[in-house]
């Protein structure tokens, strides 16, 4: 019975690492594949003015918007698709640990982990 | 300037700012702020957007170390995120209102602090027993030393459990990761060993991160073109600083650096009284 809940806390420990090693590699490949896409379409331009803050345009600040953008290979968007997985990972991470608490019939700790989630959810949601 | 020359000389710039950030132990967030609003003179409304992309990509990374060799306390950093992700919504919402140029000189007051903090190097704590509070709430943990698997107790979990939340309400409002608050919280108030409370701290602050990024981005914070140089050099930057951190002693390098920081800090605190931002 001790070996084996160790065993599960083991197990919980290299998927948990590996899921966050594998979102963070993935946003960046994405970033780094846009990036070099966004300088070859844009890289001769001016820079745009960053010195004063203006709302992005919704392209980019709204999921069906980055997701649109990123059908008609816009460099920006495909960057901002990146961002989004980037954000996605440490979600992931919640929701691995979720399934695994749950599996281990440790309610307290699937409570625990469920408001933490949807904090964010409720944020995502509503958070504008 | 072109796209191509700033996106180039940012990526140069972030790089240097990941690798810092990993050596002084400061955080991937940190460095960027200063460097993107007063270097590349950037509104502090991307320079905070970009932090936290840097924040969550560097957490994640080297979260996933530590995680696999269960140094990190998961439990406690689930139940801790509860405070920190509140903490993050509330410190999100009062970015609305508050002046920019309040929160530059709040960031500088953080940054001060944490660079002092980062000096102080605190005995592991023994012999601690645990709080009946801690225990029924499965805090307690284990993690590998030199001699073996040792086991460990906590206490003040209420206590721990506020700072937490003015660690997540900075982090919301700075877009950092305020490991340093989130360490004092565990070593400092709960007593839990060093290296589980900066290792568990690191695992907790991309889903803090994350809990005002999905705010911020809705916002427009966060601009592609400044995104994915900081975080691509960032991210490169604290895995070179990772490597380096094995090889060589940094303690020397780590004093030049905190007084680098505080400099840093002294200026963003200066401008922010003048109404730079």
């Amino acid at each position: 019975m001790m070996a084996e809940t160790k065993k599960q806390k083991y197990d919980m420990q290299q998927m948990i690492g590996t899921a966050l090693r594998v979102g963070v590699t993935t946003a960046c490949l994405i970033a780094f594949v846009s990036g070099i896409y966004y300088l070859i379409c844009h890289g001769a331009e001016p820079v745009p003015d960053y010195t004063v803050f203006k709302k992005e345009p919704q392209s980019y600040t709204t999921l069906g918007g980055i997701l649109t953008g990123v059908f008609h290979f816009q460099a920006k968007n495909w960057i901002q698709l990146g961002v989004l997985v980037l954000m996605l990972t440490p979600i992931v991470r919640i929701l691995l640990s979720l399934i695994d608490f749950a599996k281990e019939r440790d309610w307290l700790y699937v409570i625990i982990t469920a408001i933490v989630f949807l904090v964010i959810l409720s944020n995502s949601i509503g958070g504008a | 300037m072109t796209v191509l020359l700033f996106t180039v000389i940012l990526l140069a710039g972030a790089y240097c700012a990941g690798l810092l950030g990993s050596l002084t132990g400061l955080g991937g967030g940190v460095v960027v702020i200063p460097l993107l609003t007063l270097c590349f003179n950037v509104d502090f409304h991307y320079a905070i957007g970009a932090a936290l992309v840097a924040s969550i990509a560097t957490s994640s990374g080297s979260a996933s170390a530590y995680v696999k060799e269960g140094i990190t306390n998961i439990r406690l950093g689930m139940f801790l995120e509860i405070a920190t992700t509140i903490g993050a919504v509330c410190g999100a919402f009062i970015a609305l209102w508050m002046p920019t140029n309040t929160i530059a000189v709040i960031f500088g007051l953080v940054l001060m602090f944490t660079a002092i903090m980062q000096q102080r190097r605190t005995a592991d704590h023994t012999g601690v027993v645990g709080s009946e509070l801690a225990r029924k709430l499965k805090l307690y943990g284990t993690y590998p030393t030199k001699e073996g698997v040792q086991s460990y107790q906590l206490t003040h979990v209420c206590g721990g459990f506020s700072i937490m939340v003015s660690a997540g309400i900075l982090s919301g409002l700075l877009g950092i990761g305020s490991g340093v608050l989130k360490v004092l919280a565990m070593d400092g108030a709960m007593k839990v060993p060093f290296k589980v409370s900066t290792t568990t701290s690191n695992f907790m602050i991309g889903v803090t991160a994350v809990a005002s990024a999905v705010v911020y981005i809705q916002r427009g914070y966060i601009e592609p073109g400044i995104a994915f140089p900081i975080m691509i050099g960032v991210l490169c930057g604290a895995l070179t600083g990772t490597h380096l951190l094995k090889r060589l002693n940094v303690k020397v390098l780590r004093q030049i650096f905190a007084v680098a920081i505080l400099l840093v800090a002294l200026n963003m605190i200066y401008d922010g009284f003048m109404g730079k931002f």
